[in-house]
Formats: C-alpha cells, sequence, structure tokens
C-alpha cells in the first residue's frame, strides 16, 4: 500500500526509526511542532493544506502522526482519500504507546513535564509563526527585562509570576526514553533542567507499538479514528476521545 | 458621587503605589467608601475589560489593572463591611481536578473581583467535593476552568453532581466550547476573562 504520513516534528526520530521497518511505501512530511502554539484555526488550516495536497495524488490512506492536540485537529477534513488518526489527546499517549498508561501516569504523576528527543530538539516556535503564537500575543514570551521596560520594575515583578512563568505547578521532568536515542545527550538534558528548576526527574520507558502500528496500517477502531471521505475529525469528549462526523458543507 | 479621575486613571493603568495613595487621601476625606469602590475603582476595571474586548489592551494591561485595583481594595475593605457593604454577588473558581495550569482562572478571579464580586478561590486540582464545599459555604456561581483536553470532561463529572443545587455553574479554558457547555448541561460559558465577568453577571440577572 502507498501512504502519506503527515506528522508533528516532535515524533522525527520514532518516525525514522519505524518508516524503515514498515512493509509499506510511505511519503512523509513532517510539520513543525509550532503549529501547537498558534491558534487552533491556523493549526489546523495548515494541516488541512497538507491533507488537500494529499489528496491530489494517489495515495490509499492519509495518516497523521497527530493526536486531538488541544483541538487543533477539529474540523480537519478527509477529501477523496481517507485519514487514520490515533485516539490520542497528545503526543504523551503515543511516546507511552496506550492511552490509558498515559492517564495512569498522569494521574500518579500530576505536575509532570515530559520529554523525549523530539521535546528537546523541536520544541521552538519559528520566527514566521511567532507573530501568530498565542504567548506571543498574550504577552507571556517576553524576558524579565522587556516586562520592565514596558511596565515598570513593580508590575514586571508581578506579571513575570502570574504571566510568563507557565511551569510554576509543575514539579517533575520524566524522560520517556523510546529507544531511538543516540547517546545519552537528552537524557542528560532532562536531568539538568529538573536540577535547576529543583524538580523530580524520572526516567520512564516508552512504547513504540502505537506508532508502529500507525505506519505498519494496523488500524483497529479501539485505537485509531479512521475517518472516510466527507467526514472530519471531531472531538467525542469520552475515553474515545476523537470521532468521525460527516462535514458540513461538503459536496 | 463622582468619579475620583485620578484613581481612576490609576487602576486603569495598574499604579499600584498611586492607587493605594489615592484611596487613603479619599478616606482621609472621608468619601464614603462604597463610592470610591463603585463610581470609580469598579468602572476602571470594566473599562479595561472591554477595551480588552477591543483588542485595546492585553492580558499584562488586564492584570496590573486588577493588581492595581487588590490595592486598594486591602485598604477599603474592612471600611466597606464596617459600611455594611454588600458584594454584587458570591462566586468560587477553581480549576478541575488534574490540571494545574491557573493563569486564565487567576485572570478571571481577578476581573470578578475587579466587577464588585466575593470571590472565593479554591485554587487548581479541584475535586467535586471542593466546588460542593463552595456551593454550602454560599457561591451562587460556580466557574471551571480547564487548559488540557485530558481534564476538560470532568467538568462534566463536577456539573452532574453539582445539578440540583442551586448554584449556576460556568465553565472556560482553552479547549472548552459553547457546544461543550450546551452538551454537559453548564448554565454558560465564556473564553475569556472579560466575557466571564458578563456570563456570571447574565448567571445572577445582574445588569451589565
Amino acid at each position: 500500500m502507498k501512504f502519506k504520513l503527515i506528522s508533528c516534528e516532535i515524533f522525527f526520530r520514532e518516525m525514522e526509526f519505524l518508516l524503515e521497518q514498515s512493509p509499506h511505501q510511505i511519503d512523509v512530511e513532517f510539520l513543525q511542532k509550532g503549529l501547537h502554539d498558534i491558534p487552533t484555526e491556523e493549526m489546523l488550516k495548515r494541516i488541512q493544506a497538507q491533507v488537500d495536497a494529499a489528496s491530489e495524488q494517489n495515495y490509499d490512506t492519509i495518516i497523521l502522526g497527530y493526536a486531538l492536540c488541544n483541538n487543533g485537529l477539529v474540523g480537519l477534513k478527509a477529501r477523496n482519500t481517507k485519514l487514520i488518526l490515533t485516539r490520542a489527546h497528545d503526543c504523551i499517549t503515543l511516546f507511552f504507546g496506550s492511552r490509558q498508561k498515559y492517564q495512569d501516569y498522569f494521574n500518579a504523576h500530576p505536575g509532570t513535564y515530559f520529554k523525549t528527543t523530539g521535546w528537546i530538539e523541536r520544541d521552538y516556535v519559528s520566527e514566521e509563526l511567532k507573530p501568530l503564537s498565542i504567548p506571543n500575543q498574550m504577552g507571556m514570551d517576553q524576558t524579565y527585562e522587556e516586562l520592565v521596560e514596558q511596565y515598570g520594575e513593580d508590575n514586571a515583578e508581578f506579571l513575570w509570576e502570574e504571566l510568563c512563568d507557565t511551569k510554576k505547578n509543575y514539579s517533575q521532568i520524566t524522560f520517556i526514553e523510546m529507544g531511538v536515542e543516540p547517546d545519552d545527550r537528552f537524557e542528560t538534558l532532562s536531568k539538568q533542567e529538573a536540577v535547576e528548576r529543583h524538580w523530580t526527574y524520572e526516567k520512564t520507558a516508552g512504547n513504540l507499538t502505537l506508532i508502529r502500528r500507525l505506519l505498519n496500517g494496523d488500524w483497529d477502531n479501539e485505537d485509531f479514528l479512521t475517518v472516510a471521505p466527507g467526514s472530519e475529525v471531531a472531538a467525542s469528549h469520552n475515553e474515545n476521545i476523537v470521532k468521525s462526523v460527516p462535514s458540513a458543507g461538503q459536496a | 458621587m463622582a468619579r475620583n479621575e485620578a484613581l481612576y486613571e490609576a487602576v486603569l493603568k495598574g499604579k499600584r503605589k498611586d492607587v493605594a495613595v489615592l484611596v487613603q487621601e479619599d478616606i482621609d476625606a472621608n468619601v464614603n467608601v462604597e463610592s470610591i469602590l463603585m463610581d470609580s475603582m469598579v468602572p476602571a476595571m470594566s473599562e479595561i475589560g472591554d477595551r480588552f474586548s477591543r483588542n485595546e489592551a492585553y492580558v499584562p494591561e488586564m492584570l496590573i489593572a486588577a493588581r492595581a485595583m487588590q490595592a486598594g481594595l486591602d485598604l477599603l475593605d474592612p471600611l466597606l463591611q464596617e459600611a455594611g457593604h454588600e458584594p454584587i454577588g458570591k462566586v468560587a473558581i477553581g480549576t478541575v481536578k488534574g490540571d494545574l495550569h491557573d493563569i486564565g482562572k487567576n485572570l478571571v478571579a481577578m476581573m470578578l473581583k475587579g466587577a464588585g464580586f466575593e470571590v472565593m478561590d479554591l485554587g487548581v486540582d479541584c475535586d467535586v467535593d471542593k466546588y460542593k464545599e463552595a456551593v454550602e459555604g454560599g457561591a451562587q456561581v460556580i466557574l471551571l476552568s480547564a487548559l488540557l483536553t485530558t481534564t476538560m470532561p470532568y467538568m462534566k463529572e463536577v456539573v452532574s453532581s453539582l445539578s440540583g443545587c442551586g448554584a449556576k455553574i460556568l465553565i472556560g479554558g482553552a479547549p472548552v466550547t459553547q457546544d461543550y457547555a450546551n452538551e454537559i448541561g453548564a448554565d454558560g460559558y465564556s473564553d475569556d476573562a472579560n466575557t466571564a465577568v458578563k456570563a456570571t453577571k447574565d448567571a445572577l440577572g445582574i445588569a451589565a
């Protein structure tokens, strides 16, 4: 079979590793992780453009290296080629290999910031997307010095704590080891960050099963959503996470 | 009573120290404390909120205005109580269980205070019991916040557990939509801190 993979670059190393092993012919398009930092309608627009372009070609299926992604995929339309999306809130489920495992970890370790190779190498917003980014629009990505200049010392201190210190309620870094790391530099960086922030550090084993199944065409309804032509992605607000609904206004 | 223009401007511009000085001057001059609050400070907060809705002011400006307002409230509160001043309503706000994000929740809480509400801030990671206690404590409106789609479904649990309690329930946060509010039977939804104040007033039938 011939697939098109449209994926967030956060999975770059995992995808590259598993693509080699897939029995299928897969053309790949990685999109910037920074799409998650812009308004959802802007994120959707950019992913839809890739889906539309791929739909013009002869692919059997378009597979998505995404999740619900804070509703960034809601409204994504399948044109004449079906779409496959993993049933997951975000990429961390794909790193854990199961949404139950992620949920259990999430419940047991509130306030955890997850790190993987992608979250270390690719967690930035490009200059092109910066003006659109929500942190930028909300004034959250200013430096302390910029705040002082604009609002004075007294208010700057307050704004820094109230608005810019987005990780103030976090208390742990968990490095998810996927087995695709070339050396221990990613783990070391994660550990270092935890020490600097005075947070606890934990390393946990990831699981490539879900990503492998995504690339190998092993899509059951339990873990994957199929969006048939004429339908679009919607949030299901239950344990299925995503559902397919008929597209409004599409012939 | 006329508006104290200097005080109004100081709140609007987020000049906390000026606000404290001006409020103290008014108190010393025996200006009616309720008037200081309702004629000068609350209108300033309402104006900054409206400017935000018109994209003429941004979150940092709203935050520093709310903080300046609080500096005045710290001085006024004991006197308001003495004078038998009643808040325009009593509300409680908290981020739902499992979710530790509070930037938006804090901003909404500050804007509600700025509008003259008594606000019980329940913090983050709030379970059903915490909201129930707030209702028992007299909250007329309960505001639920969530930043993640992982934690948003808990809102449904809160709404169904509090059904029939008498308090109105409003929801908000990045992934929350009006459709979701309808789906779970919440009494209202808003997508920013200024409309949250309006939705709270609407829920209680208070004129804007």
